[in-house]
This record gives C-alpha cells, structure tokens and sequence, in this order.
C-alpha cells in the first residue's frame, strides 16, 4: 500500500489574513495593483495639502482678526455705542436664547426622545461653553458669561415647566413657540420708554444673531406653508391647483437674490410709510416664502409616493377626506421625505447669508466690511471667512446629523 | 306623490349648506375673490405710491443710452452709445456663458466624486465624503467671498506668476493663450467646419466598429479608430487649408505684459470675478451631483453589478457598459434640478463683482427704475428656468417607459 509523503513545497501557505488590522489594510486599501497605486497616490496629495494646510494654519495664518471682530461677528452692531449708547443692550439676544432654550427643555419634556434630549443639551452645553473663550474679560464680561451658563438651567426650567404644568402639551407647543417669537421680536427690537429696553431699530441687528433670527423665522414657518402648498397643488380643485401653481413655480423659478430685493424695493410701497414692517421682517417672510415653495415640492413627492391604497383604505373605513389626509396620508409622507425636509432647512440656513448682498448687517457683512476699513487684516481675510464657513458647516452638519438620527428612529426604509 | 324636484340645490335631498360640490365652488370662489383682491390691493397701493412718492417707474429707460461699462462682455459693448436694453442683453450672455460653463464642469467634477464615493479603496471614498460634506454645509456666499479673497491677496499684476511665458496668474484674473481668427476668416471657419465634420465622422465609425465588436466579437479598437479618424480629418483640413491660404487657419494669441505698465496684454484674459464665480458655483454645485451620482448608482440593484462580473466584464467596464446607463434614468431629473440651481445661484455674482444679470441690473438702479429693472431680471430668470424644466420634461419623456 503506497502513503505519499508530503513534501515541504507541497504545503500552501496559509490563507491571506483577512480580519485584524493588516487584513483591514489590505482589504481596503491594497486589494489590487491598481488600488494600491491609487492609495499611495491619494494619500501622498492628500499628505502634502494636510501639511500646507497645517503649516499655514499654524505658521503665517494670523487667527487674531477673529478675536477683534470678537462680539461684532455675533451681534454685528447691536450693542455698539451709536446703536445702544449705554453698551447695556448684549443682555437682549442673551435673553433671546434663554427664551430658545427653555422652549427646547418644554420640547424634550413633551416629546421625551433621547433625540431631542440630546439636541437640548448639547446646544445647552455649547452655548454655556461659549463662557469659556479666552477673550479678555473688558471684552466679554462677567456678566456676558454668566448668561451664557445660565442656559443650561434654563433647558431644565424648560423640561419642568413642561413636565408639571400645562405647558407640556403638543398643542400648547405651537402657541409658545408663537408667544416666544413675539417675545423675542419686542425684547430685541425695544419698546420706546420703557426702561432697559432701549429700541433698537431691527436694520441694526446684526452678525450671526440675524442670521440665526431668519432661519429660526423660516424653520418654523415654512413647513405648514410648504405643507398647505402641497396640499393644494394635489387638490382636485381647479382654482386652488393654478393658485398653488402659480405661487410655487414662480417662487422657484427666479433666485432669491431678486426676490430680496424685490422685498426691499417694491414691498414697502404696498404699505403705509409708517407701517411697522421693517426690512428684516420682510427679507424674513421673503426668505420664509422661497423655502415654502421648495418645501411644498419635497412634501409632494412625498404623497406621491404614497401608494393610492392607503386612501382608498381610509375612505373606505368612513374617514372624510380631511381627516384621511391628516390621519393617514400626511403623516408617512411627512416621515418619507425628512432627509428632504431637513435638507431644504440647511438651504435655508445658507440663504440667510443672502441679506449680505442687500445690505443687512449679517455675519458675512461684518466680516467683509471689517476687512475693508482695516486694510492691514486684508491678508489674514482668508482666516476669517475660514472661521465663518466653520461656524456654518457645524450648524448645517449638526441638523443633517439629527435628519438621520430621526430617519432611524421613524424606521423610515424598514416598514 | 308628486316627484320631488330634482335641481342641483336639493340633489338627492342634500341641503345646501352640506352639498359637497357646492361648497367645494364656493371655497374656491371665496379664495379666488380672496387672492385677487389682495393681488389688486397690492399693486393698486404700488401704482398710488409710485406717484405720491414720486418713485421712478416707467420703461423709457430701455431705449437710452447706457453709459455705464460693463466689464466682462462676451458680445461687443460700447458704454458709450449702446442702450439699457442692450446692456441687459451682454448681462444676461455672461450669465448664460457661465452657467453653461458652470454646469458642463460641475457635472464632470461631480460624477468623478460621485464614482470616487463608491471606490473600494477606503482612503478615495473617506475623501470624497469629506469634500462632500464640507461643501455641501457651507452657503455659497461663503466659498465665493473665501475664493475673492483668496484671489485677492495673490501677487498684483507688478509681480504676476508667470508660467512658461504663456499664462499669467495675479490678483486681477489669469490670461491665457486664445485661438484666432488672425489669417481671415475663410480660412479659420473652414478648419472648424472640417474639424467638426471630422468629429462627427469618427463618433459614426466608432459606433460602427462597436457594434462591429459586439456582434461579431472582433476586435475593432472602436475609440481608437474613432480618435484616429476625428484627429487625421482635422490634421489634413489644417495642412490642406495652410497649403492654399499660405497661412495657418487659425493664430493663436498669446498674452505678454505690457512694457511701460506690465499690464497683461493680449491672448484670453479672464477677470478674477468671473474665476471666482465659476470655481465657487462648480466646486458647490459638484458636491450636490456627486450626491446625485452617487445615489443613483447605488440605486441600481446589486444582482446586475454581480451578473455583470460573472459574465466576464472588468470593473470599469461594469461601471461604464451596465451600472451608468441605468443609473442614468434616476440620475438626469434631481441633476436637471441642480443646473437650475446654479442658474439661479449665478445671482451671487455682485458680492464678487462679476457682471451677470443681478449685478449688472443693482448698478443700473442708480440710474433707472429699480422696479422695472428688477421685474426685467426676474422674467429672464424664470425663462432660464422655464428652459431647464424643458430639457428636464425632454428627458422624462424621451426615457420613458413604454408599453407597460
């Protein structure tokens, strides 16, 4: 009976390590000639950009411009001597997001997600974080500070109030969202007379704090206009079809830009010369509007995809029609196009920027007219408009972030 | 018994106040009434204030002379003599060019992202994620006012870069080396029109030969012999049309500076506005299209890449012969939507000083109605959109789904 002896060379080598960290690599990074090649050709670009960067960054960027623009990049001119002669009015927007934050503490109470949970407080905690900036304290004062942290108790006045008083219900959340915007609209605008509400006319409202203003204005607004648009362009009404027609094609046919300055232009002459509707309400409502049109054509794709079966069922089961709509259809369309929902806020985030153009004392304002009077900064400008694309870039990436955890959380793709 | 009478206010006994379809008429009746009135409240105000205030309004203004430079024109444009109304025309060419521009290289650079997004190689597709992200999370107005800066703090044109004498990079824009009708124009346009028929000739023998290959499995080198037919027809017209004009077709012009002032003289000379503009609305729009690609791609399903592999086919060829054309069809609808958007976004150019239609029209305010102006620009716009729904609606049609 003849045994066959295994010869050394006979023996394979054992199988290519496909798990660990050098099975990572391989997989990833070296699975082919060509895709090795392309490693080592991206990550050699890649490595040389990263060290210009840093060697920039660190070596002949100058960061101090933003230090002295300091407060103006936030408030712009609210609380400069020819706007506030007492310097006493920083307390307002302070307030303002006080008021902002106990709204999300009543919203973490009602809705009682881990999700809102974390949205309020973590904006809690930036904002109290904020006390921390190394800006010498004749620039930033105790006071400003203090104001700052007081945000984190205010997230939790907020979730009592909602939790053991009338408050905390999800009807009521509409009417205080409605109240704290008037609130905020008087607190920063003032009230002639009244002591420590110096007014202050809203075309000096100014920095990121008008650009936050707009798009908290829109964000609230333009999703029930957008959802009324919607609803209407699919009525089967002849007159309120054309008219939501009319109104959504127009409104995404031409750019904002056009239409902002259309607000600032033509507006005004529909009304009284004394009529109390200022440039920043009007770029506001304009802004509001242009999203609502967007807004109202991601909502309808939304029922469109709706399978007609799930009306035919309501129907069938004696819903009327209005009901069906707010019961059944409205709210999964709604749950399908979050991401697109959200996308169109972060747009109209972005948008605000817009108002720079015609004037208004925004974030990019302040910057680019800062660099303009003060020639030497012009160098270092490239620092600044870095630090204000940051600031942009986590808000926006902060509300995509969210958009996916609420798509995990409604399962949207899983039923 | 006598019949009930059976006229639309009493149908099938149906009282008036609960009839369905009357009511559905009298809300829209209601709201029609509604919306004209406030249309009519509007503009009724305007027209009375444009007179109490005496706001300039009327549409004279058209016909005047203009006065005013316009700094980038592609038609010729004399600020002298020419009139608004021709001014707003040069405007709205410098709009179309760069969005055409614009769009022509966003889809490029976004496609490439897009494919980049989906590489196996991890390094490739965490960076594309990244351009993504980062781009997509920060207004535009931003990434333009970051890029004019950027620009702006280049070496004035005393200290231009200089790049083997032909292109020059400083703070006022870049000149490069242009093509020329310098030998007359016979001659020139007859090359293009060779050089164009010879295009079209190679796409057909590459069609040709590709399903020469597909059918009959030999190998006929289609883009090659495509290639070689388009470049061979251009190179003989250009021989052919030297040897009987005595010059060449067509000159090239190349930029030099100017000895007294170092001013850049000559060849392509593209000002840092427009630059600024084209590089912002492509490296923003790109981030959306590779999105865009990158979704529709994915959107194909997993069994016709695997099926694709088993017969045979190489990854690029996938790519190129199976997943593309498919993904296509999700991919053209949201990307029309995108080249409508960067039209639109164009409007930014008065924070960088490009002439486009919005900037062009802001400086005519200071001479002529603003109102007027303004709803001049927005009619252009909304037939700038109009134009993209029908490519869109083109599309939509051409690809649809027949006989199902």
């Amino acid at each position: 009976m003849a045994t066959r002896e295994t010869t050394p060379g006979a023996i394979l080598p054992p199988p290519r390590m496909t798990t660990g960290k050098v099975g990572w690599i391989r997989n990833n990074l070296f699975s082919s000639p060509s895709n090795g090649a392309t490693t080592i050709i991206v990550a050699a670009l890649t490595l040389y950009l990263l060290w210009l960067f840093v060697d920039w960054a660190f070596g002949t960027a100058d960061w101090s411009v933003i230090p002295t623009l300091g407060g103006t990049l936030v408030l712009g001119q609210y609380n400069s001597d020819s706007v506030c002669p007492s310097n006493d009015c920083f307390w307002r927007p302070q307030a303002s997001l006080l008021i902002a934050m106990t709204y999300f503490g009543i919203l973490w109470a009602v809705a009682a997600t881990t999700l809102v949970r974390g949205v309020a407080l973590t904006t809690a905690f930036v904002a109290a974080a904020m006390a921390l900036l190394p800006l010498p304290f004749d620039e930033m004062g105790m006071d400003v500070r203090l104001l700052l942290v007081a945000n984190i108790p205010a997230v939790f006045l907020g979730r009592w109030l909602g939790r053991n008083t009338p408050v905390g219900s999800t009807r009521n959340l509409i009417i205080i969202a409605f109240v704290g915007f008037i609130t905020v609209y008087f607190l920063l605008r003032g009230i002639e007379g009244v002591p420590g509400l110096y007014p202050v006319p809203s075309r000096f409202w100014g920095g990121l704090m008008l650009n936050i203003l707009l798009a908290a204005g829109g964000i609230t607004a333009s999703l029930p206009i957008g959802i009324m648009l919607a609803l209407g362009r699919r009525s089967n009404l002849p007159v309120v079809k054309m008219l939501c027609i009319g109104f959504i094609e127009f409104f995404r046919g031409v750019p904002l830009i056009t239409l902002l300055f259309m607000s600032q232009t033509l507006v005004p002459l529909a009304f009284p010369r004394d009529f109390p509707l200022d440039e920043v309400t009007r770029a506001g409502i304009v802004i509001t509007m242009f999203s609502a049109a967007y807004m109202a054509e991601n909502i309808r794709g939304g029922l469109q995809a709706l399978h007609r079966g799930q009306t035919e069922a309501a129907r069938a089961l004696g819903l009327p029609p209005w009901n069906t709509t707010t019961f059944i259809t409205l709210p999964q369309a709604l749950r399908n196009v979050v991401p697109a929902i959200v996308g169109q806020y972060i747009s109209l985030y972005k948008d605000t920027t817009l108002v720079f153009i015609i004037g208004m004392l925004d974030i990019l304002h302040m910057g680019s007219s800062f660099i303009g009077s003060n020639r030497e900064f012009l160098p270092h400008s490239r620092e600044l408009f870095l630090f204000i694309a940051l600031v942009f870039w986590v808000f926006n990436y902060g509300m995509s972030y969210v958009s996916r955890r609420v798509e995990r959380n409604l399962g949207v793709g899983e039923r | 018994m006598a019949d009930q009478p059976r006229g639309i206010l009493t149908y099938q006994g149906i009282p008036v106040w609960r009839h369905a379809v009357l009511i559905q008429w009298a809300l829209q009746i209601i709201s029609a009434i509604a919306v004209v009135t406030l249309v009519v409240w509007f503009f009724s105000n305007v027209a009375f204030a444009i007179n109490d205030r005496d706001i300039p309004f009327g549409w004279n203004f058209f016909g005047r002379s203009y006065g005013t430079p316009v700094p980038e024109h592609a038609l010729p444009f004399n600020d002298s003599t020419d009139s608004y109304a021709y001014a707003l025309l040069v405007a709205a060419v410098n709009t179309i060019i760069l969005a055409v521009a614009g769009v022509i290289l966003a889809i490029i650079v976004g496609t490439l992202i897009g494919i980049a997004r989906l590489s196996p190689n991890w390094l490739l597709s965490r960076l594309s994620l990244v351009y993504v992200e980062f781009f997509r999370n920060v207004p535009l107005l931003v990434q333009l006012l970051f890029i004019f800066y950027f620009i702006l703090v280049l070496p004035p044109i005393t200290e231009t870069y200089n790049l083997f004498d032909v292109l020059y990079i400083n703070n006022a824009g870049i000149a490069m080396p242009q093509p020329t009708l310098s030998s007359g124009i016979a001659p020139g346009l007859g090359w293009v029109a060779a050089a164009g028929a010879g295009v079209f000739l190679g796409y057909t023998v590459y069609k040709l030969r590709n399903r020469r290959e597909i059918v009959t499995g030999a190998v006929s080198y289609p883009l090659l012999t495509g290639i070689g037919t388009a470049v061979g027809i251009a190179a003989v017209a250009w021989v052919a049309i030297w040897a009987m004009a005595g010059d060449t077709p067509l000159g090239l012009s190349i930029p030099a500076p100017d000895d007294r002032f170092g001013r850049i003289e000559d060849g392509l000379r593209v000002r840092s506005g427009a630059i600024v503009m084209l590089v912002g609305l492509v490296m923003y729009t790109a981030a959306f299209i590779a999105e865009i690609v990158r979704a529709g791609i994915q959107s194909v399903s997993r069994g016709q890449t695997e099926a694709a592999l088993a017969v045979g086919l190489k990854p690029v060829g996938v790519l190129r012969n199976v997943t593309f054309p498919q993904a296509l069809r999700v991919i053209i609808p949201p990307l029309i939507s995108q080249c409508l958007n960067l039209t639109k976004n164009s409007s930014l150019a008065p924070a960088v000083g490009f002439a486009d239609l919005t900037n062009v029209g802001i400086t005519m305010t200071q001479t002529a109605p603003a109102i007027n102006i303004f709803l001049v620009i927005m009619l252009a716009y909304l037939a700038m959109s109009l134009a993209w729904s029908a490519v869109g609606n083109f599309y939509n049609w051409r690809t649809r789904i027949v006989g199902t």
